[in-house]
C-alpha cells in the first residue's frame, strides 16, 4: 500500500507538468505500476471471464438450492408432489449423521472400488484393441461385427446374465461396470485411428520410420485425444451401469444405499445418495480430463 | 557460414524414365501420367510446373516412394525406388508437422529413426533451427507457429537426415503472397549453402524460375513432359532479379506454354478467341492475364 501511494505521488507532478498532453504520452510499459494492488487489478481484468463464469455458476447453484428449499418447505403439490421430498436441511443433517458412522463411507468406498476395477480393465483392453483394429483391417473386420451386436445391449440388461456368469456378486457388478465403459472407449479409439492424417504417416515414413515407429510416433499420439474422449464418456456410462447393477443385485455400494433408503422410508438418504453419485461422477470425469491435459500438453482442449 | 551439419550434404541423382501411372476405374484404367522422363543431376535445383491435375504431384510422390509407377522406372543414384525412405526428404503443402512434438522434436525425428543418440540429434536440430532462424521456438508446439515458420520447420526436418534429394510438393501453396516471396528467398539461400539436389513441384511460374536451374513443364492430363527450360540466371539469386528483362523473357515463354495447357485442362471449347470475347464482360481486365 505504501509503495502504491509513493508511485501515485511520483506520477502526479509529471502529469501536472505535461501541458502538451499528446507529445509526452508515456509508453504504458515504462510506467507499469508494479504495486500489489495494481497487480491484483490487472489480474482481475485478465481473468474477468473466468470469474464471471464462477459467479454465475455459484448463483445458479444457490438458486437451485433455494427453490428446492422453498418447494419442500411449503410442500408444493402441482401434479408433481414435493410433499415427501426431503428438504436441503434434512439432507445436510443426514449427511452429518451418516458420515459419523462408517457404513456410509463403506458404501461409497465400495462403489469407487468397483468403478476403478471395471473402468481400468475396460481401458486396458479397449484402448489396445481399438488401436490394433484401426491398424489391421483383418482384425477390424473380424471383431467389429461382434462388438456392434453387443454394443446396443444396455449394461442393465446384462445383470441376470452376469449373475449367472460370475461366481461372486462382486465380480458380476464389476463386469457390468466394465461393459458400460468398454464400448465407448473402444469405438472412440477406433474412430481416432481412422481420423489419423495420412500426410503425417507419409511424413514419418519419408523420415525413415518403419511400421513399429509409425504406430508409436504417429498413430498412437494422433489417436490420444479420441482415446480421452472415449475414457470420459466411458467413465460416465460406467457410473450409470454401476448404480443400476447395485440397485438390482448389490448388497453394498452407493446405488444400493439409495435404493435401501427408499425401502426403509429414509427419504433424506435418497437425496443424499443421489447427490453423492453426482459428485463422484463429476469428480471422476474431472480426474480423467486432468490426466488428459497432463498426457497431451500440445492439446488445447 | 560453415556451421557443422548433422550429415554432410549428399547429392543424389534422380532419374525417371518412361514413367506412367494409371488408376483402375470401372471404365477401365485412367492414365494420370504417361511417358514422362526427368532427371535431377547431383546438386541441381529442378522444378516441375504444370496446370492443376496434370500429375506433377503424382510424379513427385512416385519419386518419394508413396506411389508405384505402372510403367517405367524411378531411381536415385541408379537404385530403383522401392518405398519411402529418409534418402528422399519430403516437404508437403499441408505442413505435416507432428502436433504432439515440439519444434525441435519434429526436426530431430528423422535422426531419432536413424538411431542417433539424444545429445547428438539435439545438437544438429539446434544447428538447423538456428539456420532457419527458429531457435527461439525450439520448445514450442507447431500449433503456435505461423504458416511460414511451420514450413521452415518442415524443410529443415526433411534436411536433418542429410537426404540425397529434397522433394517439395507445392510447399508454399498454402501461404499468403508476401510470406511466399520471403520463403522463396529463404529456400534459395538454404540451397545456395547446402547445394543439395532438389525436385520442386509448383504451379507458380515466378517461383519456379526464381529458384530453379531447370524447369520441366507438364501437359494437361494425362500429364507428360512438354518442355524443359534451362534457367541461366546467375546465382546467388536475389528477389530484385525478378524485374530483369532476362527473367521476364523466361516468364513470358513459360507463361504461354502453361496457358495452353491450362486451357486444355479447363475444357476444349475454351480457346483464346473465346477468352477475347469474355474480356468485354470483365471490364477491360484481360482474362488471359488472369490465367
Amino acid at each position: 500500500m505504501d509503495r502504491a501511494a509513493l508511485k501515485r505521488s511520483e506520477a502526479a507532478p509529471s502529469a501536472a507538468s505535461s501541458s502538451e498532453p499528446a507529445a509526452v504520452e508515456p509508453a504504458p510499459a515504462a510506467t507499469l505500476d508494479r504495486s500489489a494492488s495494481a497487480y491484483a487489478l490487472r489480474w482481475l481484468a485478465l481473468h474477468r471471464n473466468e470469474l464471471r463464469a464462477i459467479a454465475i455458476g455459484a448463483a445458479s447453484l444457490a438458486l437451485f438450492i433455494l427453490s428446492w428449499h422453498l418447494l419442500t418447505k411449503y410442500r408444493v403439490s402441482f401434479h408433481v408432489r414435493f410433499i415427501n421430498v426431503p428438504s436441503p436441511e434434512m439432507v445436510l443433517e443426514s449427511l452429518a449423521k451418516t458420515t459419523r458412522d462408517s457404513k456410509f463411507l463403506m458404501h461409497v468406498g465400495l462403489s469407487c472400488r468397483r468403478i476403478f476395477f471395471g473402468f481400468v480393465i475396460a481401458a486396458v483392453i479397449a484402448v489396445p484393441l481399438g488401436l490394433v483394429m484401426g491398424r489391421f483391417r483383418l482384425i477390424r473386420e473380424f471383431v467389429f461385427p461382434v462388438s456392434e451386436v453387443l454394443r446396443p445391449i444396455p449394461a442393465i440388461a446384462w445383470v441376470p446374465m452376469s449373475i449367472m456368469l460370475w461366481p461372486s456378486n462382486e465380480e458380476s457388478i464389476i463386469f457390468i461396470t466394465f461393459l458400460g465403459s468398454f464400448f465407448p472407449i473402444l469405438l472412440n479409439t477406433l474412430h481416432g485411428m481412422t481420423m489419423v492424417d495420412p500426410i503425417l504417416v507419409r511424413a514419418s515414413q519419408s523420415l525413415g520410420a518403419r511400421e513399429a515407429s509409425v504406430f508409436k510416433e504417429v498413430y498412437f499420439p494422433a489417436t490420444l485425444p479420441y482415446v480421452f474422449t472415449g475414457l470420459t464418456v466411458g467413465m460416465g456410462v460406467a457410473w450409470v451401469s454401476l448404480i443400476a447393477a447395485e440397485m438390482i443385485s448389490g448388497q453394498f455400494g452407493i446405488g444400493y444405499f439409495t435404493w435401501e433408503a427408499y425401502s426403509l422410508v429414509q427419504y433424506a438418504d435418497i437425496a443424499l445418495g443421489m447427490i453423492c453419485i453426482g459428485v463422484l461422477g463429476l469428480a471422476s470425469s474431472m480426474l480423467i480430463r486432468g490426466l488428459g491435459r497432463l498426457v497431451m500438453p500440445w492439446s488445447k482442449a | 557460414m560453415n556451421a557443422p551439419l548433422a550429415t554432410p550434404t549428399v547429392k543424389g541423382k534422380v532419374t525417371v524414365t518412361g514413367f506412367g501411372l494409371s488408376y483402375d476405374t470401372l471404365e477401365g484404367p485412367v492414365e494420370a501420367v504417361t511417358d514422362a522422363a526427368i532427371t535431377v543431376n547431383p546438386g541441381e535445383f529442378v522444378s516441375i510446373i504444370g496446370p492443376s491435375g496434370c500429375g506433377k504431384s503424382t510424379l513427385l510422390n512416385a519419386v518419394a516412394g508413396f506411389l508405384k509407377p505402372t510403367k517405367g522406372q524411378v531411381a536415385v543414384d541408379g537404385e530403383p525406388v522401392e518405398g519411402p525412405s529418409a534418402d528422399r526428404g519430403m516437404v508437403f503443402q499441408q505442413y505435416s508437422l507432428f502436433p504432439w512434438k515440439t519444434v525441435r522434436q519434429n526436426v530431430e525425428f528423422g535422426l531419432k529413426m536413424k538411431g542417433v543418440d539424444r545429445s547428438k540429434r539435439e545438437q544438429s536440430a539446434r544447428t538447423l533451427l538456428g539456420l532457419a532462424g527458429l531457435l527461439a521456438f525450439e520448445n514450442q508446439y507447431p500449433d503456435s507457429l505461423s504458416g511460414g515458420m511451420k514450413q521452415r520447420v518442415g524443410i529443415i526436418r526433411a534436411l536433418a537426415t542429410g537426404p540425397k534429394v529434397l522433394l517439395l510438393d507445392e510447399p508454399f501453396g498454402a501461404l499468403d503472397a508476401q510470406t511466399r516471396v520471403i520463403m522463396q528467398q529463404i529456400l534459395n539461400n538454404m540451397w545456395q549453402r547446402l547445394k543439395t539436389s532438389v525436385l520442386f513441384v509448383t504451379h507458380d511460374i515466378d517461383e519456379a524460375i526464381f529458384l530453379s536451374d531447370r524447369v520441366y513443364c507438364m501437359t494437361a492430363r494425362p500429364g507428360t513432359i512438354k518442355a524443359e527450360i534451362k534457367i541461366p540466371l546467375e546465382r546467388p539469386r536475389q528477389q530484385s532479379m525478378m524485374m530483369s528483362s532476362e527473367f521476364l523473357a523466361l516468364r513470358r515463354g513459360l507463361m504461354s506454354l502453361i496457358r495452353e495447357e491450362s486451357l486444355k485442362a479447363i475444357g476444349g471449347e475454351l480457346n483464346d478467341v473465346a477468352l477475347q470475347g469474355l474480356n468485354i464482360e470483365l471490364h477491360g481486365q484481360s482474362l488471359a492475364d488472369v490465367i
